[in-house]
């Protein structure tokens, strides 16, 4: 167990290495030129550009530039955008913590009610609690998030008054009241499908022969569904379940605009729209940490629930 | 039979489900009774209803079924001789009675060991749940003492180790005497086993029935066997119930079925086992004609369009079952000048 997840913390950080290689020389490779992108175009004598070039050590060899991105990160500095000249670390990881503080509350409540009300869909099956979770998984399915929390805000802001429409902090008061719209425009419609999923998961293990064996011990019903059927339910659920994680990395661009909540969503699809590279780069490294590290969850998690699961092969 | 110990008495148990909107039904008008430290065979064609028949008298039934019957009776019978009834057909599915019943009294062994036991529990655990959940108080080692007690008399080899393997680590006869050690660990005075060795080798087949009769004789245990396998009914059964298409066509002793077949399916039905009593692995062989579809019956005798002796009358009506001798019925026209007995 521990040899296996050495080995597979190494690889990782090897695949990580590889695949930001490969980031690096696909963006170097998209036509923009960074110079052009930060002095806007012919604002610049060629001299100046030629300067400017040789200082940013654009001449440098691809690798010697790679490596001296990795260097500067492991220094603490992960680059400035070119279009606005921002440090990266001054503009999108100080937004990190707003972003993490709507975003990690969503999938800690999603995942909760999620996963409670479906439990309780399989359990009392077409009770009035599966239909409302199947409901509520409708909606989140068929409506844009923006048109979620626009609704939430013409509900709770507008017409009942209860509750701030926008910003993160409030000019007096408590913060509280700020978190709870653009906590519930990213939960719901992330509650819905998890409901039906682990309703879904539930009732088809409910089928298996071992829950009529258990059934056939006496046990009571609430048992059953939580013994045998909730834990053997759970492995597709929680992979489902990390992936979501992702959202901790990325934010909402949707809830981030329409919240004015200042988190990292709308920086990374700016940048993105505008070819930032230096920006891009470092967000689509974070995200494959994050997606490496989620899978290398869900194996440890699935061994965990399902014996099944043999680590070392 | 008013004196006889009836451990299970069944009277007129129907069972359907609803597909489609349209009810189907499977098991029709079936009534039996048990004896306490008898066997009963049923044996009939897969898909004859033989398991929707036991599961309906444990309740044990998909969402989508419709049972109902007379009455569906167990029997306890305390030491002094008298004994406490149980409307099992009066119960809940999942209520507390029905529950009280499942483990300490009836308890089941099901057709597939690799199927039964759940992946993700010790198959200890899976042992003593049962025994944790009718004895309220027992201590966990106490249980486990118990169940490694069970598996060393199953004749496992190192019980110890072996309570603390997930069920992925056991081959399938072990599985199966894992599975029959759940059904036993309650000491359950009605054991019904639903084909219990169709998914394992013949070798490891015949332990297990060996093993089964042994304790049924011993402790003077009552079983329900499920099987297709004559072979087995010969040498496990005391009593024999034939069925087809979800119907009893004849019922009675080992020696009448055997000795006196009656019903032309149970003719047919052993003239395709070739040596009796020896034949182990012996399976029904296919019988002439498909089985018709259950959907499309309306009246008379299900057998009809195979029957070599089929004539108007068995198409009209019920067919009534008739006494061929005493405690022997067979549903079947050409025994009309008999006692109608069912
Ligand atoms: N839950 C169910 N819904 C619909 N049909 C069922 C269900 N369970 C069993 N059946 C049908 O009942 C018939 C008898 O099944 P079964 O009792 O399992 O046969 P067997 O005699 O082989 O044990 C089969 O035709 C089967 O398709
Ligand atoms: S009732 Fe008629 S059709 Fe049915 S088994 Fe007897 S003889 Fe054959
Ligand atoms: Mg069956």
């Amino acid at each position: 167990m521990a040899k296996y997840i050495v080995k597979r913390i190494l690889t990782m950080i090897v695949m990580i290495f590889v695949i930001s290689f490969v980031i690096f020389v696909a963006l170097q490779n998209t036509g923009v030129d960074p110079v052009a992108q930060s002095l806007g175009v012919d604002n610049y004598s060629a001299e100046t550009a030629a300067a400017i070039r040789e200082k940013l050590g654009l001449n440098d060899p691809l690798i010697v530039q790679f490596f001296r991105w990795w260097g500067n990160i492991f220094k603490g500095d992960f680059g400035y955008s070119i279009a606005n000249g921002y440090s990266i670390k001054d503009g999108v990881l100080a937004k990190w913590p707003a972003t993490l503080e709507i975003t990690l509350w969503a999938l800690v409540i999603s995942t909760i009610i999620g996963i409670g009300v479906g439990m309780l869909s399989a359990f009392w099956q077409n009770s009035i609690i599966d239909y409302l979770g199947r409901a509520i998984a409708v909606l989140g399915n068929s409506m844009p998030e923006y048109f979620f929390a626009l609704v939430l805000i013409q509900i709770f802001s507008i017409k009942l008054g209860l509750l701030p429409s926008a910003g993160r902090i409030p000019v007096e008061g408590s913060r509280i009241p700020n978190l709870i719209l653009p906590i519930a425009a990213l939960a719901i419609p992330l509650c819905g499908n998890l409901m039906r999923y682990t309703r879904n998961t539930m009732l088809d293990v409910a089928n298996q022969e071992y829950v009529k064996l258990a059934r056939s011990k006496g046990i009571p019903e609430w048992k059953v569904y939580f013994k045998h059927i909730f834990r053997n339910s759970m492995r597709p659920v929680i992979t489902i379940l990390l992936f979501r994680l992702t959202i901790l990395v990325g934010g909402s661009v949707a809830v981030e605009t329409v919240f004015a909540w200042p988190g990292v969503g709308i920086v990374l699809t700016q940048a993105i729209t505008a070819s930032d590279y230096p920006v891009v780069m470092f967000y689509t490294l974070f995200m494959a940490v994050m997606m490496l590290s989620i899978s290398f969850l869900i194996d440890l998690l699935g061994a965990v629930i399902d014996p099944r699961v043999r680590l070392e092969k | 039979m008013e004196d006889k110990k009836i451990i299970l008495d069944v009277k007129n148990l129907n069972t359907s489900f609803k597909s489609d909107g349209k009810l189907i039904k499977i098991v029709k008008d079936v009534s039996f009774q048990l004896e306490k430290g008898r066997s009963l065979a049923i044996v009939g064609e897969s898909g004859c209803g033989k398991s929707v028949t036991v599961h309906s008298v444990t309740r044990l039934m998909a969402k989508n079924s419709v049972i109902s019957s007379d009455h569906v009776i167990y029997r306890k019978f305390n030491e002094d001789g008298t004994a406490k009834e149980y409307r099992i057909d009066k119960m809940s599915n999942y209520g507390k009675e029905m529950r009280s019943l499942r483990g300490p009294e009836i308890s089941m062994v099901f057709q597939d060991p690799m199927a039964s036991l759940n992946p993700v529990y010790r198959v200890g655990d899976q042992i003593i749940e049962g025994l944790l959940e009718h004895n309220p108080g027992m201590k966990k080692d106490d249980a486990m003492k118990m169940a490694i007690e069970l598996l060393k008399k199953l004749g496992i080899p190192a019980p110890e180790q072996r309570v603390k393997d997930y069920p992925h680590q056991l081959s399938g006869g072990m599985k199966q005497r894992i599975v029959i050690a759940i059904a036993l660990i309650c000491n359950p005075e009605l054991i019904i086993a639903d084909e219990p060795t169709t998914a394992l080798d013949v070798t490891i087949q015949a332990q297990i029935m060996e093993l089964l009769k042994k304790i049924q004789v011993e402790l003077n245990k009552s079983i329900i066997l499920i099987t297709h396998n004559m072979g087995l009914v010969t040498e496990m059964a005391d009593d024999v119930i034939v069925m087809y298409m979800g119907r009893i066509v004849e019922k009675g002793t080992l020696k009448d079925i055997f000795n006196a077949p009656s019903h032309p399916y149970t003719k047919m039905l052993l003239a395709s086992v070739p040596v009796l009593g020896m034949a182990q692995g012996q399976k029904l062989t296919t019988i002439p004609g498909s089985t018709p579809n259950p959907a499309d019956l309306t009246e008379g005798c299900e057998f009809a369009d195979r029957c070599p002796y089929c004539t108007d009358e068995c198409r009209k009506g019920r067919i009534p079952g008739y006494e061929v001798s005493e405690g022997h019925m067979v549903r079947c026209r050409k025994f009309a000048g008999n006692k109608e007995v069912d």
